[in-house]
């Protein structure tokens, strides 16, 4: 199956193009964005095809494990790789919009590119190598970036996050060396049949717990989060979305990976651990967005918390948990996403997103009003509104395990969410002051709020489908699970195309 | 081989962490060096005991060898780390362009008149 390699290659190609195409233009938009749309039409297929279970594995260069690399992809891959596209080409089209094509840098457009392929190799790839290699083109071209368009007060923000994700990486490597030397393997496969019968030996619960903390790290669990909510404010808007929507998501969806399909489900000390780190990261997250007075601060603490609640899904580990946390996350990208463009919006009609100087935006473009009530109460999790899904689920597995606490802290995150929340309403929007001009003859705010349009409907869409998101989460999940049919398939699928070692 | 290693490996890990925890970035810059060195040998030590084991190289020679995965892992290690740490020189040159100074305490003082954030 050939085509596995394509939402890697695919980016890969469109980054090359845009960077021999030279300056910005109008058809090299259409380019990039072309290339985001196949991406997404690709990625929804699998989908489609994947919707059953089943894996589509290919064997890179036809070597045999361990030497050689594994691409694999199931259903929640495929998922992660549709909310990848949509994102990516939601952002870019928003971008086009926002920014004059004059005014762009030529190098954003290979760079978004180049980002994206990391993120879509962590989805699919099947070795904890490669895993390494993909975070690392993902983070450079974050990096990249992040300080491409910054003045001097936004480097000084780039720097601790650049200097705290080094060491995450340094890490990392450290951790796959390791696992290599106890199991002799980094293939994801055969790491889960070697350490099936480990899970008692404390030398395979340090590696996952060093594991953990670099992916715990990438996710901004709580006492590792510190490099988030300063940076991702200094990003151009329609970047910050993306980032708010997928780089974090990458460390949830590898602890998710690692738990599920690579290491036993018996590690019953590092579920409770993340469980309650989950719980401290939501009630930490959402206080310091409280203590934030502009929009971008405010959703920045807020991707923390909504952290807390998917990793809190996965630290429960039972089956509707598990689900939950794919549910979650599917509602979390799309909402957080539109959630940031709202917010380029404000900052384009009242000239700045800070609560206290915004105004009138209700009375003058209710549109855009509209808009972010609906996302914000989904974000804070009220009924029919697909947040609300998710937090219903990730209760009812938490009650059914007893964790009253946990349950507890929850409610109290979102309720205070829905302050926060309120707190924006209450600012830009509702406000009423004669002095503050809404500049609603900028063309651009128009094609802008119609991206976010389209997003909001697909959240909506997540919200009264929920049936059919639940049907595919808990799908996923059980592929994900099935540690025995994956070394199967992968098997399978060796001996099929012959696959060469290095002693023949 | 593997006590040697193992040792340099682990007094290199306390230098990396020591300099990264200083307050000026070029001593930040240096504690990355040292500890991207320190995972490189640490991942090197992983392919086990090397002597009396042949190099892996197809020579048709009869013997142990040693286990080749770990050094190529390293050498995408290498490349990698070689490439953020330009960057890395690049950036905080730029940060010293802009704020006249790398250390962490004087950029982040509280006590400055912050620059305007918009």
């Amino acid at each position: 199956m050939n085509a596995v390699v394509l939402p890697v290659l695919l980016p890969l190609l469109t980054a090359v193009g845009l960077l021999l195409w030279g300056r910005p233009s109008p058809s090299r938009r259409m380019l990039a964005a072309g290339s985001s749309a196949v991406q997404l039409g690709l990625a929804v297929g699998l989908v489609v095809r994947l919707a059953e279970g089943g894996w589509f594995i290919l064997p890179v260069g036809r070597w045999a494990v361990p030497y050689g690399i594994v691409l694999s992809i199931d259903l929640l891959a495929a998922l992660m790789l549709t909310l990848s596209g949509l994102t990516s080409l939601a952002c870019l089209i928003y971008g086009f919009f926002e920014l004059p094509v004059r005014w762009e840098h030529p190098l954003r457009m290979p760079l978004v590119q180049f980002l994206v392929m990391g993120i879509n190799l962590a989805f699919i790839t099947g070795d904890l190598f490669n895993l390494f290699v993909a975070f690392e083109v993902m983070l450079i071209s974050s990096y990249a970036l992040l300080t491409l368009e910054a003045d001097n007060w936004d480097i000084k923000q780039a720097y601790p996050y650049i200097a705290v994700n080094l060491v995450g990486s340094a890490l990392f490597l450290a951790a796959a060396g390791l696992v290599y030397a106890l199991t002799g393997t980094l293939n994801y496969s055969e790491l889960a049949q070697v350490t099936a019968g480990m899970s008692s030996d404390p030398r395979l619960l340090a590696v996952v717990l060093l594991l953990m903390v670099v992916f715990a790290l990438k996710a901004g669990v709580f006492p590792l989060y510190h490099w988030l909510p300063n940076s991702y404010p200094t990003l151009p808007l329609p970047l910050a979305a993306l980032y708010a929507g997928m780089l974090t998501k990458v460390g949830i969806y590898v602890i998710f990976r690692m738990l599920t399909t690579v290491l036993p489900h018996d590690l019953a000390f590092v579920h409770g651990l993340l469980a309650w780190m989950a719980g401290l990261t939501m009630l930490l997250g959402v206080l310091g967005a409280i203590s934030r007075n502009y929009i971008r601060g405010i959703l920045s603490f807020h991707i923390l918390s909504q952290v807390g609640f998917m990793i809190l899904a996965i630290g429960l580990f039972t089956p509707l948990s598990l689900a939950a946390a794919v549910v979650y996350i599917v509602h979390h990208i799309v909402v957080k996403s539109s959630l940031f463009l709202l917010g380029g919006i404000v900052l384009v009609l009242n000239k700045t997103d800070d609560l206290d100087r915004g105004a009138n935006l209700w009375r003058v473009t209710p549109w855009v009003g509209v808009l972010f009530l609906a996302q914000a109460m989904s974000l804070a999790g009220l009924p029919p509104l697909s947040g609300f899904w998710g937090k219903y689920l990730i209760l009812v597995a938490g009650l059914e395990l007893k964790e009253y606490v946990l349950v507890g802290v929850s409610l109290v995150a979102s309720v205070l969410t829905l302050f926060s929340m309120l707190k924006i309403w209450l600012g830009p929007f509702w406000r009423e002051d004669d002095s503050v001009t809404v500049q609603v003859n900028d063309a651009r705010w128009r094609p802008m709020a119609a991206v976010v349009t389209a997003l909001t409907a697909i959240s909506l869409m997540i919200g009264f489908g929920v049936e059919g998101v639940v049907r595919l989460a808990q799908q996923a999940t059980a592929t994900a699970m099935d540690q025995q049919g994956y070394a199967l398939a992968v098997q399978k699928i060796l001996a099929e195309v012959g696959a060469k070692g290095l002693n023949p | 081989m593997q006590l040697d290693t193992s040792i340099l490996v682990g007094v290199l890990f306390a230098c990396g962490t020591f300099l990264i925890l200083q307050r000026s970035f070029v001593k930040i810059l240096f504690g990355f060096i040292i500890l991207s060195n320190a995972v490189n040998l640490l991942i090197l030590a992983m392919s086990g005991e090397p002597s009396r084991k042949l190099a892996p190289l197809m020579t048709g020679e009869p013997g142990a060898r040693v286990d080749p995965l770990p050094q190529a892992l390293i050498l995408t290690a290498i490349v990698i780390g070689f490439g953020v740490t330009a960057y890395l020189v690049v950036l905080l040159y730029r940060l010293f362009l802009d704020h006249q100074t790398t250390n962490a305490a004087d950029l982040y003082d509280p006590s400055k008149p912050p620059e305007d954030p918009s």
